[in-house]
């Protein structure tokens, strides 16, 4: 039993949980979603200016991380 | 009588004086914000006001005009629910032996840990045997002998981790210029930063619209600034754990991260567990304390006052 578990385990890599569970806290981050990817239309748009979108970036990875930090915790070891 | 009038004129300014240091302390965000906003009504007065406020804004911080601070400071990590938080929390111990495996087989290539020896891993992480047999693998420059060279050995249990580098030149010259740190205090040494080590290990993302680093340098938001000389180290898969956990990249964000702060602090499951001892003690000493003054006290509590006022 031992043996078999070390060859299914080397064939694959494992699958990092942290993308899953971001996934999961989007439906409740997505204001701050919106208004990044309105950021990213302005400054797509704007071709003169040296404006960036940190400020919405950091408040929609703020909301992903708030959420996602208990719950990636409890799928780890 | 003038003397006196003169010294009360000398207390009132003073005392003015800090009346309006305080007014001027509260009311920054005000002036500040009038500022910006190009009035610019100059009576003596409030051309001061405007002066003195615009300096103590800029020592205070309050402004929430200024969104340049964001990069500066960094992503504020999250508070991770580590095992070892609570009051009587010890350390995960197989979290720390995998740490220590995911040091060695990552970091240590460029990061020093000079202030841990081999022995202190030595009923943490691993038994003596181990630990002499981790410590034999590495060599170490000792000397000089009697004929006054240096000579290479095998390591002991009571040598430090080795330096990747011979010192901090060495190490930004093969590093593009950046020091990779010594990490033997660092989740001290940085703000939350337990967490913030977590985070930044796992937060490699792609930047926001509108920002770009420079070759050379990777976009980390929970690094301040954004731009980190350190490119993203762990990837699924990257080490094989000796006790079969599946070495995913939180994983083993997790577990080094558990064994820096053990580095950092290996004292703290002594700390919690003389805190609770003390804590305990203490308060049975101060409910003695209470009840023994408050027996001494007791006359002068029951007491009776009589006053026999003849008008």
């Amino acid at each position: 039993m031992a043996s078999l578990a070390i060859t299914v385990a080397a064939s694959e890599d494992p699958v990092d949980p942290k993308p899953e569970v971001e996934e999961l806290g989007k439906p409740r981050c997505a204001k701050q979603w919106l208004a990044y990817q309105s950021c990213v239309k302005r400054v797509d748009e704007d071709s003169v200016g040296q404006n960036h979108c940190t400020g919405q970036y950091f408040d929609y990875w703020g909301c992903i991380d708030n959420f996602a930090a208990n719950k990636l915790f409890e799928r780890l070891k | 009588m003038a003397g006196r009038l003169a010294r009360r004129s000398l207390l009132q300014t003073i005392r003015s004086g800090f009346y309006n240091a305080t007014i001027l302390k509260a009311a920054p965000a005000v002036s500040f914000a009038s500022s910006t906003r190009g009035e610019d009504h100059s009576t003596g007065l409030g051309s001061l006001f405007k002066a003195v406020a615009l300096g103590t804004a800029g020592l205070i911080g309050f402004s929430g005009v200024a969104y340049a601070d964001e990069a500066e400071h960094g992503l504020e990590a999250p508070s991770y629910p580590w095992p070892h938080n609570g009051i009587l929390s010890s350390y995960d111990h197989s979290s720390l032996r995998r740490g220590h495996q995911v040091y060695q087989q990552v970091c240590s290539a460029c990061h020093s840990m000079s202030l841990v020896a081999y022995r202190d891993l030595i009923g943490v992480a691993y038994t003596e045997d181990e630990v002499k047999a981790l410590a034999a693998e590495v060599e170490i420059e000792d000397g000089p002998n009697d004929e006054g060279e240096m000579y290479s050995r095998p390591g002991k249990p009571s040598d430090h981790f080795p330096k990747p580098y011979a010192n901090e030149a060495a190490a930004r010259f093969a590093n593009g210029g950046a020091y990779p740190p010594d990490l033997s205090l660092i989740t001290k040494a940085r703000h939350n930063g337990q967490n913030y080590v977590f985070a930044l290990l796992t937060g490699y993302r792609d930047p926001p619209a509108g920002v770009s680093v420079r070759e050379g340098l990777h976009y980390n938001p929970y690094f301040p600034g954004g731009a980190i000389a350190m490119p993203k180290m762990l990837t699924d898969g990257g080490v094989e754990y000796e006790d079969g956990t599946p070495a995913t990249e939180s994983q083993m964000a997790k577990d080094v991260t558990t064994f820096l702060s053990w580095a950092a602090e290996p004292e703290m499951e002594e700390r919690k567990l003389m805190g609770f001892k003390l804590i305990f003690v203490l308060s049975l000493v101060l409910v003695t304390a209470g009840y023994y003054k408050r027996w001494k006290w007791s006359p002068i509590k029951s007491r009776r006052l009589i006053v026999d006022a003849i008008n």
